[in-house]
């Protein structure tokens, strides 16, 4: 390494690529509840006592939020040591480029479900359940955000550490990669869950053709083996 | 170095010059991503030195060593240690010829708890590493913070373990809070209070953004203010910065009129920024600033601004109460903590907590406490203990600037509590009584208060953080003593120029219609000139008492507030609903989730039954009728907690009354719940939890990423024979197991039952788990049989 290089008045250099300021809150004003219900264990339409539950945690959570996520582009061939596991590389088949992703609802809304389960444990699992949705649709509007400065590619669907045989373990390098602390605040615990709770991380796969966009089943997804739905003969989503 | 010498620095040099952006220059040296910088010490040192170097050409008076993640956390997969990393990084800042190097030490990358897992000492332990490896430098820095909590342990680190000046600048957002929450006032109160030497804000924003952050540190702060931005806000099109070091320095000048002294730039900045900013600090120089900061508490996402009456709440304190005193020894947290979001909600703006009991281990309970209502409220905190241990083990870890009450004029007091006030920044009570009593006229309490004063003020602390309690007598026992305080506070008001603080209840004991008497002290006490009455908020009437006084003295403009609070009410008091009157059952209450209904029918069902006869002959069946619906699938998950949590609060009325009949308690068994370590989802064993404790069992509750020590001691203190585990993320399901062998070893006679998402029975019998419950349900049909009731 020289230092003559480091003169550059702009150093357009990898890790300058974050943009740290994005927050989604205007974007986000109503939990998706079906969701919600559904994550509790609840029927589509329960009782008029849970709707109006919902109502009163979905305020107190709307409020607590202060949602973020940051990007960045990279070449996949660069990254080539985070893309462990066979279920990524086919994810990534035929993409020359990849999105990094992470997007928090922030440490807030730990606080909020903690405050409201101390005095009602039904309230605080109803807020979980809704900041879980609501994390949901951060990365929904988020990708959406994303994927308008790359109009002119083909993009794949989140793929995220857990699912089928990509581990956990990248979360660690996908969250240095973004300096995800000082962009929205994520960390990891000692045990490799990221904190604030409701935190996501992700790649996209960016293709100059068509990519084929297989259905996000239940084979990618760990709970598969005793998940309620499944039992019933159902899906989740 | 030492301290002091930080001011000498400063005036010597008019303006000190910071480097610029480490890790910019890195990169664009070709450090590869997810790569390392501070191995660059050891593999490149000419490149770091030749960094440094450039700065200090510049002009910058101080560089940064290469050492912002240099802890044993983020070092870890380096295989070096924290010792050696930063010894070589300070010799490496040191050969730039810089006039001083300052250690730079970053966030840990982990979250303190409780929305993480690190413990405050923990992050006290691990800075104090870094501190003691970089003896070599002449300052130390602490940079890009965003939880006060963790610049707290960082600080305390630095001033116990070195003698250096401490600089912190912390990360803010656009809307003048960091990530965690963090305000400015609260961090300018509470670190000025912690003594260290300078403080400021780097990163995030650029020049311009950070405009109003630094005029509104600069307005709650009388130390030196840093300023460390970026190049401006990066370009998402080009991924560059937009600021040349041309525009960068000139918005920089700007900082020097809202009065910083200390400049430099974080993330894209480079040699050629600092060469300018160091241009244009030769033709300025500081202004002065103005040097009063109101007298105000604080948590780190609430600032309390003590400039019109503030209402302490009184209610978490054991004097008197039974059903608090329980919750202490059974450790309870959850009731101390519904204990406070009552008076928050009441309208409380700084909590008092008094954990003390003879039979407890208060200092640890003073740490708990705090840390518990910390974890769910913003509400600063009032410190109430006579055990000067307990003060300090709650000052350490609370997160933000508190209130110690309290001292008085003795002097074994003032040399106790006094030195603690001031190392930890707090404010202070100070009661007007000494070794001979309280003294009966105002003359002699206006005394005692003016020597708190002038032993606090020799000290350095703060006259607008000295608050003085004259001390409320019964005005049945003593009427004549009535006027005396209020004259005493009205003196030590007016004369002392201090604030005040009043504990009012006390005026109308051993009185009839004694809430009549209370408040009406209370509003001459307010007219007298009380600041901070110490009140139970739960009682409306006191509460409209304080909202009165402050539309009726002119603070309430437009009476906004007692418009929010009474403008909807009608006068007619409102009919109270008489329980039971609908022709409600309990039983019917519980499956309906129906809580306040559960808790008077209990009420009147007391009146003619046993407790014992009500938990067995209602409760229990009432609960197994909603279990059953659940297991059948005629009801769901939630509607089975909604009977859970009627129930619970016909047990709360239960258990009230027990207390206050002093009769036997209703548990069927003793149980121990824990989600294990390194898991933070806790939600699933909060709900068995509920449920257990609705069937008569005593619950044990240990809480989330408890160690594993801690269940086999519990479980060893309690013998109990049973064990709840829960996990919720297949990479914690390991400590699950090794919890599991631990109670093997150390308590051979208890079961073990465990659950959560990732679980399957087969993988409960693989770890040696005695039962797999699949729901909350079948952890209590486990318990039923293991305790065979």
């Amino acid at each position: 390494m020289s230092l003559k290089e480091s003169h550059k008045p702009y150093p357009a250099s990898w890790a300058e690529m974050y943009y740290p300021n994005y927050s989604l809150r205007e974007k986000l004003t109503a939990v998706d509840r079906r969701q919600a219900f559904r994550y509790m264990g609840l029927p589509e339409n329960p009782d008029q006592k849970f709707l109006d539950l919902a109502e009163i945690c979905e305020k107190k959570l709307l409020q607590a939020i202060q949602p973020r996520y940051c990007w960045k582009l990279f070449q996949k061939s660069d990254l080539e040591f985070l893309l462990l596991g066979q279920d990524i590389q086919k994810h990534l088949m035929n993409c020359q480029e990849m999105i990094l992703f992470c997007a928090t609802l922030s440490q807030h809304t730990d606080t909020c479900i903690r405050l409201v389960q101390t005095s009602d444990v039904l309230a605080g699992m109803m807020t979980d359940a809704m900041a879980s949705a609501l994390t949901e649709q951060l990365c929904d509007a988020a990708e959406l955000e994303i994927l308008e400065n790359f109009k002119q590619k083909y993009a794949t669907w989140r793929f995220s550490p857990g699912y089928g045989d990509f581990p956990l373990s990248v979360q660690s390098d996908i969250l240095a990669l973004l300096q995800a602390q000082k962009t929205t605040g994520i960390c990891l615990t000692e045990s490799n869950l990221m904190t604030p709770r409701k935190s996501v991380t992700a790649i996209i796969g960016l293709s100059d053709q068509p990519v084929e966009k297989t259905r996000k089943g239940c084979t990618a997804c760990n709970l598969s083996k005793n998940c309620p739905y499944r039992m019933k003969g159902v899906h989740c989503n | 170095m030492k301290k002091s010498d930080f001011q000498k620095i400063l005036e010597k040099h008019k303006f000190l010059v910071l480097d610029g952006g480490m890790g910019t220059m890195l990169q664009a040296a070709g450090l590869p991503p997810g790569g390392i910088p501070e191995l660059l010490n050891f593999t490149d040192p000419e490149l770091i030195t030749e960094i440094h170097r450039a700065y200090v050409n510049a002009g910058a008076n101080v560089v940064y060593t290469n050492t912002f993640g240099a802890n044993r956390l983020k070092m870890a997969k380096t295989h070096k240690s924290v010792q050696n990393i930063i010894s070589t990084a300070v010799a490496n800042a040191k050969r730039s010829g810089a006039e001083y190097v300052a250690l730079d030490i970053g966030p840990i990358g982990q979250l303190l708890e409780p929305t993480g897992t690190l413990k405050f000492e923990e992050a006290y332990d691990i800075f104090r590493e870094q501190i003691l490896a970089g003896s070599n430098a002449d300052l130390i820095v602490f940079e890009t913070m965003t939880d006060l909590l963790e610049v707290r342990a960082a600080v305390l680190a630095a001033k116990e373990n070195s003698t250096k000046p401490i600089l912190v600048t912390m990360t803010f957002e656009e809307n003048q809070r960091t990530f965690t929450g963090c305000e400015i006032p609260a961090m300018a109160l509470t670190l000025e209070g912690l003594g260290v030497d300078a403080i400021g804000v780097n990163c995030s924003l650029g020049p311009e953004e950070l405009r109003p952050i630094v005029d509104k540190l600069c307005e709650w702060t009388t130390l030196p203010v840093i300023v460390k931005p970026n190049a401006g806000l990066p370009d998402p099109v080009t991924n560059s910065y937009n600021f040349d070091p041309e525009k960068f320095a000139s918005c920089c000048g700007k900082f020097i009129d809202s009065g910083a002294v200390i400049l430099g730039g974080c993330c894209g900045t480079t040699p050629a920024h600092i060469e300018a900013v160091s241009r244009m600090l030769k033709t300025r120089t500081p202004i002065q600033r103005k040097h009063s900061i109101p007298s105000a508490v604080c948590s780190a996402n609430q600032t309390i601004i003590i400039d019109q009456p503030r209402v302490i709440g009184e209610r978490i304190n054991p004097t008197g109460k039974k059903r608090f005193k329980q919750a202490l020894i059974e450790q309870d947290i959850d009731y101390i903590l519904n204990q406070a979001i009552q008076q928050i909600d009441a309208g409380a703006d700084i909590l008092d907590v008094n954990v003390g009991l003879p039979d407890i281990d208060e200092i640890a309970m003073m740490r708990t406490a705090v840390k518990a209502i910390q974890g769910i409220t913003d509400t600063p905190l009032q410190l109430d203990t006579t055990n000067p241990e307990a003060l300090e083990a709650g000052l350490r870890c609370y997160n933000g600037k508190p209130i110690v009450n309290s001292v008085n004029g003795e002097e074994e007091s003032l040399q106790t509590i006094l030195p603690l006030v001031k190392k930890y920044g707090a404010a202070v009570v100070g009661l007007t009584l000494d070794r001979n009593g309280i003294p009966k006229t105002a003359e002699g309490r206006f005394a005692i208060a003016e020597k708190i004063l002038n032993r606090a003020l020799s000290l350095g602390i703060r006259r607008e953080d000295v608050y003085i309690d004259c001390l409320t007598l019964t005005a049945s026992a003593e009427q004549e003593g009535v006027m005396q305080t209020l004259d005493a506070l009205h003196r030590v008001k007016t004369e002392l120029g201090l604030h005040t603080v009043l504990g009012v209840s006390n005026i109308s004991f051993g009185l009839p219609n004694r809430e009549l008497v209370t408040r009406n002290f209370l509003t001459m006490a307010l007219y007298a000139g009380l600041d901070l009455p110490i009140i139970n908020p739960n009682t409306a009437s006191m509460m409209s008492c304080v909202r009165t006084y402050k539309l009726l003295a002119n603070i309430d403009k437009n009476a906004v507030d007692y418009i929010a609070h009474y403008g909807t009410e009608s006068p007619e008091s409102k009919p109270v609903a008489s329980p039971g009157s609908s022709g409600m059952t309990l039983e019917s209450a519980i499956l309906s989730g129906l809580k306040s209904e559960a808790g008077n029918l209990t009420g009147t069902l007391l009146e003619s039954s046993e407790p014992m006869q009500i938990v067995n002959e209602m409760l229990i069946p009432a609960l197994d009728k909603a279990g059953a619906d659940f297991e059948s699938g005629k009801s769901f998950l939630p509607q089975l907690i909604s009977s859970a949590s009627a129930a619970q609060a016909a047990f709360e009325v239960i258990k009230n009354h027990l207390c206050k009949s002093n009769g036997e308690s209703v548990s069927r068994g003793t149980i121990v719940l824990a989600t294990v370590k390194g898991d933070i989802h806790d939600i699933g064993k909060n709900i068995v939890k509920i449920l257990l404790e609705n069937y008569g069992y005593e619950v044990i509750d240990l809480g989330k990423d408890v160690p594993y020590e801690a269940v086999a001691e519990a479980t060893e203190r309690s013998h109990a024979p049973l064990v709840g585990l829960s996990a919720l993320m297949t990479t914690t399901l390991p400590s699950m197991e090794a919890t599991i062998q631990l109670l093997h070893e150390r308590c051979p006679w208890c079961k073990t039952v465990v659950g959560g998402a990732v679980l399957t029975a087969d993988y409960a019998e693989k770890i040696g788990a005695d039962f797999y419950a699949k729901d909350a349900k079948e952890t209590v049909d486990i318990a039923k049989r293991i305790f065979q009731n």
